[in-house]
């Protein structure tokens, strides 16, 4: 009896592996086409054959490369400290520490979310250039900021609104306060929703093209902009585009495989195994 | 969390450093240093490359003034401007379309009557200036200088058309069909339609087909009333135009996939496909793949023998009313209107828009001759001349007109309906 | 420190220790609470709050970024009867029924990664990827995906159903088709890893208890694990929406351009041909307040569609 149900078990494990195969060749194929279409040069393109190093050599002659992948890890950085700051604290209060009108300021903020992006950029370039902000990094990592603030409250509110009440309670009838109880019990805790934010708000920021084309003068040019003024005109040189947007990829990447440990590290924690 | 905030409090700290640092810029005394700032959308093609041969060869008459040319993406460029004419903070000198998009934008640029000197003005093609003066008259004095003269051209193979045995090049829609029949026999794509050469994403940009199609229907001046509303986009004539033009496909003249081929250029080049309307950016393609045996002809959407020709200089130079260094950029404009620049021009493919120069690319010269030999009318770019959210709507309905899955009357239905919604003083009988 | 809050017993709060101790401590918690959302609200508020203030401003005039030629309300009535505007919309609602397909496939991707079967670990990083991609590539794989002579048909004639060839982004419903698949494909890594970090936070007793019970695997994931998965779910639903409707605008650019006609443009994309790419930032504020209210709408009548069990509403 137990024989059949282990063999009944492993075959649906093949068929769970083989599945997951497919998907994995679906998803990766786009990294396929970026890596093969950056070895060739337009006319090897557009036949769709043969390989060159024409893309890359291309792409570092046309932009600078390293300095505008600086810019974007500088700018994510500043604006996701500042999302991770506000958010989690947010996020706590949100969760735990409700107070008369908490819940409506909430979704005010939730509602931020769902703010177009278009809409506001010009008011918020009329704002910030009246403040002198917009010839420096400072007025695109603030936008970013303000941008990524709605989800990552969002996201932590849902993460904190799983811890008990009664383990804060405990803990500030045992003498901390609820500032201390946030930040040596609920934000630990919270690494996984950490992890994810970090993340996503990474390649999100990592990827705009409308806040850093407005809000950053030339010289701080992020590496997506930097992309996007290639593909300009009449013509795209479509290998060069391959080449930059790969590189433009590995930095996500990265940060993604990075958190993805201390992603495991608190999944594993909150199983408590 | 503490050491959170501590790390963010840095890293603002390290910015405002930086950015400090950072902000370069030339002096404002015009004989110590300055960096004079172009920005471009001309991406990575011909036009990039002559903006940049102009730069270094002005600064090597200038050794004083450094040229910044700064490529900026294409998509959002005038947002960005205007963005720029808000902050006060931008380039001395941006690149500017012509026609409407010069009115729409003249609140940030420099009128240069005045300040570019008119024997230098005298140089560039009249007709160049023209559309980019307010009222469209040169005597308001120009906002640009234009880069260069664009044609909105068809290119052909000859060996096809002999092949074929198509004697002559067509010049009404009757000739175009009987061409077109004896290409497909012999082989050939007659005419090929593709979003190659296009932004990504687009399907193919119809209004080099539009502009002929008025050229074979109306007088330039009569155009103004496309922008009135005096002769209504849903006219009987502009119909009847667009009911012909979406016959080239279903006769078999052009490609079965006129909204998604992606290779019509690699096609025209190789030789499978004989005819393509496109432009003079083109060109040095073309004559690169094809040598000589590529030559241009008039798109002959007419019923009579068409006419005229679209030669018109779609954008060039302006100076930002913002400008940080004012007189350089000037001095810049003014170079741009010499032989030197003319030759620098015309080594990168493009046709000078200054008098009296000839281009040296065989198949550009003979666009030329349309217009001085052969006395062809020159038009503008219909796109230039027309609102822009109408050129809009018109890019997103008129290619699918030729794919026959809109309607001729509802493609056009759409224009009027767009062109409806506008504000009485843009479609007034002024160009504003 | 074990987080099992089951392990500490019952709060010593509870305790009937009078009045005074217990509005104290709500007190407390009420400052804190003020203190600690400060910071957010004072960002969202001065920084997302004052532009979509002068957004509603500026919608009704005509402004291209300079000056602002009063209109009035009129600018919404003549948007809200225009014909082309209801085209658009349409389209919005059409992507809406992607949304099912958007979160179901990774709520299945996720549990099956969560059966741990063996190079989970691999797969979990590999689906992830795909988000890295900036969407000007995905643009442009789909768009040579589903060319006439594309992969997609290429597939087809390989199994056979070559008579069945598409060219998907000629046509208006097509396009849109391509549309939405490519965004479910796009949407897969996020909503995968924000349910495999929501499948980590259940508790694996229930799910032993109900294998105990004799449930099969299927059984266990529809009554035990998506009930349990409600708020991931609800999270999930409300930023696949917000995605579809205003975070798509550089894939149609590349892949489609918002057409054929109007096939493929959404309200997004509408907001920046209309508005955006001819300076006229009236009109696209115009368009983007009607947004925001309308995803507003959307994401309230998920809070009741999706609302817990346990009466924990938002």
């Amino acid at each position: 009896m137990a024989t059949a149900t282990r063999t009944r078990k492993r075959l649906a494990n093949g068929w769970i592996f083989v599945i997951m195969v497919v998907v994995a060749v679906v998803m990766l194929y786009p990294f396929w086409y970026m890596l093969d279409n950056s070895f060739r040069n337009q006319a090897q393109f557009d036949q769709q054959g043969g390989h060159s190093l024409a893309g890359w050599t291309q792409l570092f002659r046309e932009l600078p490369v390293g300095s505008e992948l600086l810019n974007s890890t500088i700018v994510c950085a500043a604006a996701i400290l500042i999302i991770l700051a506000v958010s989690t604290t947010a996020g706590f209060a949100f969760a735990k520490l409700r107070y008369r009108g908490s819940g409506m300021v909430f979704l005010l903020v939730v509602a931020a979310l769902m703010v177009p992006l278009q809409s506001i950029i010009i008011p918020e370039y009329v704002n910030l250039a009246k403040f002198g902000l917009i010839n420096s990094y400072f007025g695109a990592v603030l936008v970013y900021a303000a941008l990524g603030t709605p989800f990552a409250t969002f996201l932590m509110a849902t993460y904190y609104r799983g811890i008990s009440d009664e383990l804060i309670e405990a803990a500030v009838m045992d003498g901390l306060g609820y500032e201390r109880t946030f930040l040596s019990i609920a934000l630990p805790l919270s690494l996984p929703a950490i992890a994810t934010v970090t993340v996503l708000q990474f390649i999100q920021i990592w990827d705009d093209l409308l806040v850093g084309l407005l809000f950053l003068p030339p010289g701080q040019r992020t590496i997506t902009v930097g992309l996007a003024a290639l593909s300009a005109g009449r013509t795209t040189s479509i290998p060069v585009l391959m080449a930059g947007s790969f590189i433009s990829a590995v930095p996500a990447i990265v940060v993604y495989l990075i958190f993805q440990r201390h992603l495991i590290k608190g999944l594993t924690l909150g199983m408590g195994k | 969390m503490r050491r959170l905030r501590l790390a963010a409090g840095l890293a603002a700290v390290a910015l405002a450093a930086a950015a400090c640092g950072s902000s370069g810029g030339g002096s404002s005394n015009a004989s110590g240093p300055i960096t004079l700032t172009i920005w471009h959308n001309y991406g990575t093609e011909q036009n990039a490359t002559a903006l940049q041969n102009l730069a270094k060869a002005f600064h090597k008459l200038h050794k004083n003034i450094t040229v910044n040319v700064v490529s900026q993406p294409a998509s959002n460029y005038f947002a960005q401007l205007q963005a720029a004419a808000i902050s006060k903070n931008g380039p001395d000198l941006a690149v500017m379309w012509t026609g409407l998009f010069t009115l729409q934008y003249k609140s940030f640029l420099v009128n240069l009557k005045g300040k570019v000197p008119a024997a230098d003005l005298a140089r560039v093609d009249p007709n160049a200036l023209k559309w980019t003066s307010d009222g469209f008259d040169a005597a308001n004095g120009p906002y640009v200088i234009p880069l260069e003269n664009q044609f909105y051209i068809g290119f052909y193979n000859k060996q096809a058309f002999k092949k074929a045995g198509v004697s002559a090049v067509p010049t009404d829609w009757t000739q175009l069909f009987s061409a077109c029949k004896k290409l497909r026999s012999a082989g050939y794509t007659p005419l090929v339609y593709g979003n190659g050469g296009q932004p990504l994403g687009a399907e193919f940009y119809p209004w080099y087909d539009m502009s002929y199609m008025m050229i074979g229907s109306y007088s330039v001046s009569q155009w103004q009333g496309l922008y009135s509303g005096k002769i209504p986009w849903t006219a009987g004539q502009n119909a009847a135009q667009l009911s012909q033009w979406a016959k080239l496909k279903s006769s078999g003249c052009t490609n079965s996939d006129v909204l998604t081929n992606t290779n019509n250029l690699g096609q025209f080049e190789t030789g499978k496909a004989a005819m393509m309307v496109d432009g003079t950016w083109d060109t040095q393609k073309f004559t690169k793949a094809l040598g000589s045996n590529v030559a241009a002809f008039v798109p002959p959407y007419s019923s009579t023998p068409i006419k005229g020709v679209v030669d018109f200089a779609g954008d060039g130079l302006s100076e930002t009313s913002y400008a940080k260094q004012p007189a350089a950029a000037t001095e810049f404009l003014q170079f741009m209107t010499t032989d030197q620049a003319a030759k620098i021009i015309n080594a990168a493919g493009l046709i000078p828009a200054i008098n009296g120069v000839n281009t040296s690319n065989p198949v550009n010269q003979e666009m030329l001759n349309f217009v001085s030999k052969d006395h062809m009318t020159v038009y503008p770019m219909l796109d230039n001349v027309v609102q822009s959210n109408v050129v809009t709507a018109g890019s997103k309905f008129l290619p699918s007109v030729l794919n026959g899955t809109i309607s001729v009357q509802q493609a056009l239905t759409n224009l009027k309906t767009t062109w409806g919604q506008l504000p009485a003083n843009s479609r007034g009988s002024t160009y504003n | 420190m074990s987080i099992k809050s089951t392990d500490r017993g019952p709060p010593r709060a509870a305790a009937p220790a009078g009045r005074p101790l217990r509005s104290k401590l709500a007190r407390r918690r009420r400052r804190a609470g003020i203190l600690l959302s400060l910071p957010a609200v004072a960002v969202v508020v001065a920084l997302l709050g004052v532009p979509i203030g002068q957004a509603i401003y500026y919608s009704m005039t005509n402004w291209n970024g300079i000056t602002a030629t009063w209109i009035g309300p009129s600018t919404y009535a003549s948007a809200l009867t225009d014909p082309i505007f209801w085209r658009v919309l349409q389209n919005n609602g059409l992507l809406l029924l992607a949304i099912p397909f958007a979160i179901g496939i990774p709520l299945v991707i996720a549990a099956l990664l969560n059966e741990h079967v063996r190079g989970w670990r691999f797969f979990r990083s590999v689906y992830f990827l795909p988000t890295a991609v900036s969407w000007v590539v995905i643009g442009m794989v789909a768009l040579q995906f589903f060319a006439l002579n594309g992969s997609l048909n290429h597939f087809l004639a390989d199994i056979g159903l070559g008579s069945v060839k598409t060219n998907a982004l000629a046509g208006q419903g097509t396009a849109l088709l391509a549309l939405a698949v490519t965004f479910v494909w796009s949407m897969l890594g996020t909503n995968t890893i924000i349910f495999l970090t929501g499948m980590a936070t259940l508790d694996p007793t229930l799910m032993e208890a109900a294998r105990v019970d004799g449930l099969t695997r299927w059984q266990i994931f529809f009554r035990v694990t998506l009930p349990l998965l409600r708020r991931f779910i609800q999270f999930s639903f409300v930023i696949t929406v917000i995605s579809a409707f205003s975070a798509l605008f550089s894939l149609i650019f590349v892949m489609t351009g918002g057409g054929p006609g109007l096939g493929t443009t959404t309200l997004e994309f509408f907001i920046y041909q209309s508005g955006f790419a001819q300076s006229q930032f009236g009109t696209g504020a115009l368009y983007g307040i009607i947004l925001f209210v309308i995803m507003i709408v959307v994401g309230l009548v998920q809070l009741r569609l999706i609302r817990s069990d346990d009466g924990e509403g938002w």
